[in-house]
């Protein structure tokens, strides 16, 4: 997992799972890479070959977290099944998704 | 299709156990795909298992506590030309699988696991046991078949004992599946040549007791009409105990066990650890007899309870936890309870259209038996004209009318409305028809001839809670006058050119009191008088809105039929149109009757 900044941005890539195994690390090393510079969180899905419940619950977490610093949460080029399970869950009325 | 494969036509298995640990969860779920890629599963529905395999194996990994984080997890994938079935058994206590899953609120950050599972495959089923469970899943394939490849050997267990372990484990859910499946194609075979659903339960259930290697059972239904679970079969005579009621208590305050399965919907567990109370039915197999009782469901309906459960044997430990049923076997119950629930609510809705067909034919009986006791034709005296009508209720009461032509110038008119619908009431009618025509000498005195019926019939009445409202009126036309008597039956109406009024002389209904006296009154009948015997169900028939006709509005009607002469035909019809606008279509509830006098 990559992480970036860029202005008030945090970008997050090579996310290559993202499921129970992993969900609180993912969680807790965005927390960790956020200054209070930073109010949006980009989350690069391109790469990501599997999500679960798990998974969901940290993206919505850092939702939250983007939102309680007046930013959003996006999720940039989600792989077609992951699309789906995003959608299968109404996730897709929560975040905003950059589709490729 | 992958059905015409030869590659896919067999059932295909692997197995494989992971620890109870989140980490092992992925490598499992990725030796499972592999397994499914290679037969001929399609990447989205390869998508599909990974992630709901993952979410169950998670499920059962998260709610293992104690001794179970110590026993492994089991996923079988069974692969066919039709379809592929997990099963994920655990060692958790498990969890009431919900009857609906709904979503979360977008923001809740967890609970969205069983929905992804059962949005994912075709069927998901919970089957709980004592110290394991099993969740059933199913999807079926595609109708287009993916690229067929060569079927591998399926993958061996690691070693030895873990492989004696599972042929084991398969070598009996086999055998149970097997045992089912014929006990229940068995009684489907004979279902409708048995004549007692008590009898094929009984059997059905005995074949039960044998697959599980258990002692005794109680089948438990709901009656029709009546909320309490009653014994339907047992196992034993001395298990065929009263019926519980939701406010029956055992012991210590507690409810009966069979009783919390039906209110909590829940199969409830029972043991030497948790035993039922002293005064709880299920304490009557013997102190240390562990078992379960199970709902029995029909489309979210209780249909009853049934319970099983082994004794404890001489010598043996008591009965305790993961002594009584496993989750293989509390499957096949549930198979048994469906099945048995099936034949319950079939066998129940034959009943009821055979007692409406025997209701239909009944009442129909009935109907021509009220129809052969009016009179073909009326006997007419003159300067009057009289007509009769009468009208049956879909459920035919007992109302009936009768006339008698006493020499040339005199009528005996009868209305009588007996208590009560259908047969008895008709037979009873013609009872009283016959009585009131064997006393030809009291014809010309109602009084004394009702006394007289009365103390022929009250016995025979009142056996059975039964009585007659009558009323006998002679027509002297020569006189022009009327002498009526009442058993307790509505007023006669009589209107004069400005005047209506009701002649109702004292007397109790037939069948009350055998030494009733009656009183005749008289009156005289002045020209263009209207003289009305009716029944009840004419003022109590309703309108749309459940307001009766009234005996007021009746007998304003007959007043304002002064105006002209009028025959008596003429003014029944007038009075069937009033009535007739007034219930507006609306079904009957008592019969109609009436007859009419004009001079």
């Amino acid at each position: 997992m990559k992480m970036q900044i860029l202005g008030d941005r945090l970008c997050i890539s090579d996310v290559r799972e993202l499921g129970t195994a992993n969900a609180d690390s993912f969680r807790e090393q965005a927390r960790a890479a956020l200054t209070p510079a930073q109010k949006d969180i980009d989350v690069d899905l391109s790469q990501t070959l599997f999500v679960d419940s798990c998974g969901l619950g940290a993206l919505i977490s850092l939702h939250k977290t983007a939102c309680s610093r007046q930013g959003a949460l996006r999720l940039l080029h989600p792989a077609p099944p992951v699309l789906q399970i995003l959608e299968l869950t109404r996730m897709h009325r929560l975040f905003e998704i950059v589709k490729s | 299709m992958p059905g015409s494969s030869p590659a896919f036509a067999r059932p295909v298995t692997l197995r494989r156990t992971l620890a109870c640990d989140l980490a092992g969860v992925r490598p499992a779920v990725q030796i499972v795909r592999a397994f499914l890629a290679e037969q001929g599963w399609g990447e989205g529905d390869l998508m599909s298992f990974d992630l709901a395999l993952a979410e169950a194996c998670n499920n059962a990994i998260e709610y293992a506590v104690g001794a179970g984080r110590d026993q492994p997890i089991m996923v079988e994938a069974v692969s066919d030309a039709m379809q592929v079935e997990f099963r994920i058994h655990d060692h958790t206590p498990g969890f009431d699988w919900p009857e609906t899953l709904k979503l979360p609120s977008p923001e809740s950050e967890s609970g969205r696991g069983l929905w992804l599972i059962a949005s994912l495959m075709n069927y998901a089923g919970y089957f709980r046991g004592r110290g394991g469970n099993i969740l059933v899943l199913r999807k079926s394939r595609p109708s287009v078949a993916p690229p067929v490849k060569p079927r591998p050997e399926p993958e061996r267990a690691g070693n030895a004992a873990e492989k004696d372990a599972i042929i084991n484990d398969m070598v009996e859910e086999l055998s149970s599946c097997y045992e089912s499946l014929s006990a229940i194609f068995r009684y489907s075979g004979e279902l409708g040549q048995t004549g007692s659903l008590q009898e094929f339960a009984r059997r059905l259930l005995g074949d039960l007791l044998r697959i599980l290697q258990a002692d005794w059972f109680v089948l438990r239904l709901v009656p029709k009409d009546k909320l309490e679970l009653a014994v339907f079969a047992a196992s034993e005579p001395a298990l065929e105990l009263g019926p519980l009621t939701p406010a029956a208590l055992a012991g210590e305050g507690r409810q009966p066990l069979e009783l919390e399965a039906a209110l909590t919907r829940q199969t409830v567990w029972f043991d030497a650890e948790k035993p039922p109370a002293p005064d709880d039915p299920l304490a009557k197999p013997g102190k240390g007899s562990a078992g379960m009782a199970h709902p029995i469901l029909l489309g979210g309906r209780l249909i009853g309870t049934l319970t099983l459960g082994r004794r404890r044997t001489a010598g043996a430990v008591p009965a305790r936890t993961g002594a009584t049923f496993t989750a293989a076997q509390t499957n096949v119950v549930n198979t048994f309870a469906d099945f048995l629930a099936i034949q319950i609510a079939n066998a129940r809705f034959q009943e009821e259209q055979l007692n409406q067909r025997l209701v239909a034919h009944e009442l129909e009986i009935a109907r021509n038996i009220q129809r052969s006791l009016l009179p073909a034709t009326l006997p007419q005296v003159a300067g009057f004209s009289l007509a009769a009508f009468c009208r049956s209720a879909r459920e035919v009461g007992g109302d009936f009318y009768d006339t008698l032509k006493l020499g040339e110038d005199a009528l005996l008119l009868v209305i009588a409305d007996v208590m009560g619908k259908g047969i008895p009431a008709a037979m009873f009618a013609a009872i009283l028809r016959s009585l009131l025509r064997a006393s030809p000498e009291l014809t010309r005195q109602p009084s004394a001839l009702l006394t007289r019926v009365n103390r022929l019939m009250c016995r025979e009445l009142s056996d059975v809670d039964m009585f007659i409202t009558a009323q006998v009126a002679l027509v002297d036309g020569a006189a022009r006058k009327i002498t009526t008597a009442s058993a307790g039956h509505c007023p006669l109406a009589l209107a004069a050119a400005r005047t209506v009024r009701g002649i109702s002389p004292e007397g109790m209904p037939l069948g009350i009191k055998p030494d009733t006296i009656f009183e005749d009154e008289t009156a005289d009948l002045p020209e263009n008088c209207r003289v009305l015997l009716y029944s009840d169900g004419l003022t109590e028939t309703l309108d749309r809105g459940g307001k009766p006709f009234g005996q007021a509005r009746l007998f304003n009607w007959l007043l304002q039929t002064a105006a002209g002469w009028q025959t008596a035909e003429k003014l029944k019809d007038e009075l069937v149109a009033e009535l007739d606008a007034h219930h507006a279509g609306a079904a009957l509830r008592d019969d109609q009757t009436f007859l009419i006098l004009c001079g």
